[in-house]
């Protein structure tokens, strides 16, 4: 794999055994993210972008029912070839993930202090309850909340949902990861902190060439915050390139009908929807990278 | 407006205690809603939206302040009828979902509690409700933590659905679906709303969403309620600095959009400019 590049996905599979059969859930993918590049992966609900990025972050192999073939390449190393803790390690530190519903990744029990604690100890395993406060203090500032006393001191079920959002993309950016994967890390979040978010990760991207997945439903923060694309639909990737050049000039069915269902902000109702069409298992099409 | 209100609320207040410390979550917030309209709440993340939805429900009681059902003042223990009559789809469908049950049984127990169709009947209304919201009739016997975010929020709904109730609030209830899927849901929502007089509380993030669906809007910052306008007027001529702020941040797809966006935040800029109060 180049140098460049953050993270190379090749020909990934994966299905799920349960009693009553196998089922197929992602057929062969490819997906590459170079250095300080933000790439998007966005498409139908139940596609297969969670479970790519928690194959990516190693979580995915651990599950019994899970068969995944193909290679994850991470900063020059492969994810299946190693072990169940050598992957424990990078989590947290090198890879970093912003998870879908907070309520999965934050701990019920412990208080958010405690929790950031626990993630400084994985970057700094010596590092001070002194500085472990204002390292979590701040970056909490840095997601927009002020009442950081308050919310250090809080469960979980003593915040919003779009604290705990936020509480979980402080602890994802906190030890400067190398690959950061974002699963929705916006839906609980009102529109302005949601641009400050945004901002943050890409001040990470800059100051230390962190490269990002972002996963997102939303397609206006997608145009507005990625690099490049990738459209999949039912566990294939069916168009891929330049974030601006899907946006003008969606090639393939799917992304056609997806950008076309977009509500908007001037109004004209809930758009039409046609049923999925045949065409949506047409072939891939790549939009060639001008810049590059 | 003159018809007796489905549901109101009556300045609202509700305290909580974090530590030594007291916050109000929500202040003196009172609003009407007319039966069959779409109520959007909208606002910053804490600004006790979800709280509201809790004590509508009678998760929470208020502090102070009370809410009244068809003119009558809804007790703090809530009978089974009342439990029917207002359902709840939850902002994170994972936690509001019992992981040991499938996604069949948490269905049909809605069913059962709420003694809707024949003991015979109620296989085949699992599945009715599993096809309305799109939902692929094989992941009836999966568990919750085999669904992607989506599908689970479906499932959520699909529950709501299962009871037959008359006012129905919805917390982020599409955030977490694919814009195909999401205007799918949206479009049966609004069907079912017309069909059987339904009531909405849409609590969410997505004013794009907002605009399209609610009949009026509520905007909420620091647990006050700071404006309650229809929702052409709001979105084209705002009065708080705001709710202006927030539908001129708001990330969009088209230049019309844009204009939008501009239009409002050029007024927006004479005053000073505001990016994000209380940031
Ligand atoms: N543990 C599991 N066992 C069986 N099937 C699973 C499991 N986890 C996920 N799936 C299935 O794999 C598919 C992909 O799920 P995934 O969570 O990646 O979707 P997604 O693209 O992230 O969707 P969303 O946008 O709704 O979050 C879905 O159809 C889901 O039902
Ligand atoms: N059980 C609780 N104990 C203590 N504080 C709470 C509790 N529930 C909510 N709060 C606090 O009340 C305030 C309002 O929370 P609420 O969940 O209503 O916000 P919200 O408007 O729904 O936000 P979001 O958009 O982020 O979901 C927050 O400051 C939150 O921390
Ligand atoms: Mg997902
Ligand atoms: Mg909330």
């Amino acid at each position: 794999m180049s140098a460049d590049l953050a993270l190379s996905i090749r020909n990934l599979a994966l299905s799920f055994k349960s009693w009553s059969g196998t089922s197929q859930v992602l057929h062969g993918i490819d997906l590459e993210i170079k250095r300080g590049e933000r790439v998007a992966l966005v498409g139908e609900s139940g596609s297969g972008k969670s479970v790519t990025a928690r194959i990516i972050l190693g979580t995915l192999h651990e599950l019994k029912s899970a068969r995944i073939s193909g290679e994850v390449w991470v900063a020059g190393r492969e994810m299946s070839s190693l072990s169940q803790s050598e992957r424990q390690a990078l989590r947290g530190t090198d890879i970093s993930m912003i998870f879908q519903d907070p309520t999965t990744a934050l701990n019920p029990v412990y208080t958010i202090r405690q929790q950031f604690h626990e993630v400084l100890m994985r970057g700094d395993p010596k590092i001070s309850l002194s500085t472990a406060e204002q390292r979590s203090a701040d970056i909490l500032r840095e997601v927009s909340i002020t009442d950081t006393e308050r919310v250090l001191e809080s469960y979980p079920f003593q915040l919003s949902g779009g604290m705990n959002q936020r509480v979980m993309i402080g602890m994802a950016l906190i030890n400067e990861p190398q690959l950061l994967l974002a699963d929705e890390p916006g839906t609980a979040l009102d529109v302005t902190v949601q641009a400050q978010t945004l901002r943050l990760m890409r001040d990470l991207v800059r100051q230390h060439g962190t490269s990002v997945l972002f996963i997102s439903h939303n397609l206006g923060v997608v145009r507005e915050f990625a690099d490049r694309i990738y459209v999949i639909y039912k566990g294939r990737i069916v168009e891929t390139g330049p974030a601006a050049s899907i946006f003008d000039d969606p090639r393939h069915a799917y992304t056609k009908a997806l950008l076309a269902a977009i509500p908007r902000l001037t109004g004209g109702g809930i758009p039409e929807i046609q049923e999925d069409s045949e065409a949506f298992f047409d072939p891939m099409v790549t939009h060639e990278d001008v810049s590059a | 407006m003159t018809a007796q209100p489905i549901l109101s609320a009556h300045n609202l207040t509700r305290d909580f205690r974090v530590g030594k410390r007291t916050i109000r979550a929500v202040d003196d917030i009172s609003f009407d809603v007319q039966k069959g309209e779409c109520l959007a709440i909208v606002g910053e993340s804490g600004s006790g939206k979800s709280t509201v939805a809790n004590m509508i429900l009678g998760i929470h009681p208020p502090t102070s302040g009370t809410l009244s059902f068809h003119g009558e003042e809804l007790p703090v223990k809530r009978t089974l009828l009342h439990r029917e009559k207002i359902q709840l789809v939850q902002q994170n469908p994972l936690s509001s979902l019992n992981p040991r049950r499938s996604i069949a049984a948490s269905l049909r127990l809605a069913l059962d509690v709420h003694k809707h169709g024949t003991r015979g009947e109620r296989p085949q209304m699992v599945q009715k409700l599993l096809e309305e919201v799109g939902l692929d009739p094989s992941f009836a016997n999966r568990s919750p933590s085999a669904l992607s975010g989506g599908q689970r929020q479906r499932v959520a709904i699909a529950r709501a659905l299962a009871c037959q109730s008359e006012v129905v609030v919805l917390d982020e209830p599409t955030s977490a679906l694919d814009v195909l899927v999401q205007a799918r849901i949206l479009r049966l929502l609004d069907d079912l709303r017309t069909m059987h007089g339904l009531t909405f509380i849409f609590i969410t993030h997505d004013l794009s969403v907002v605009r399209n669906i609610a009949d009026r809007v509520a905007v909420f910052q620091y647990g006050k309620l700071v404006e309650l306008a229809d929702t052409e007027a709001l979105f084209e001529n705002p009065t708080e600095e705001y709710t202006r702020s927030l539908i001129s941040a708001v990330p969009v797809v088209s230049t019309e959009e844009v204009e939008l966006r501009g239009r409002l935040s050029k007024t927006e800029a004479a005053d000073g400019g505001v990016e994000s109060p209380g940031a």
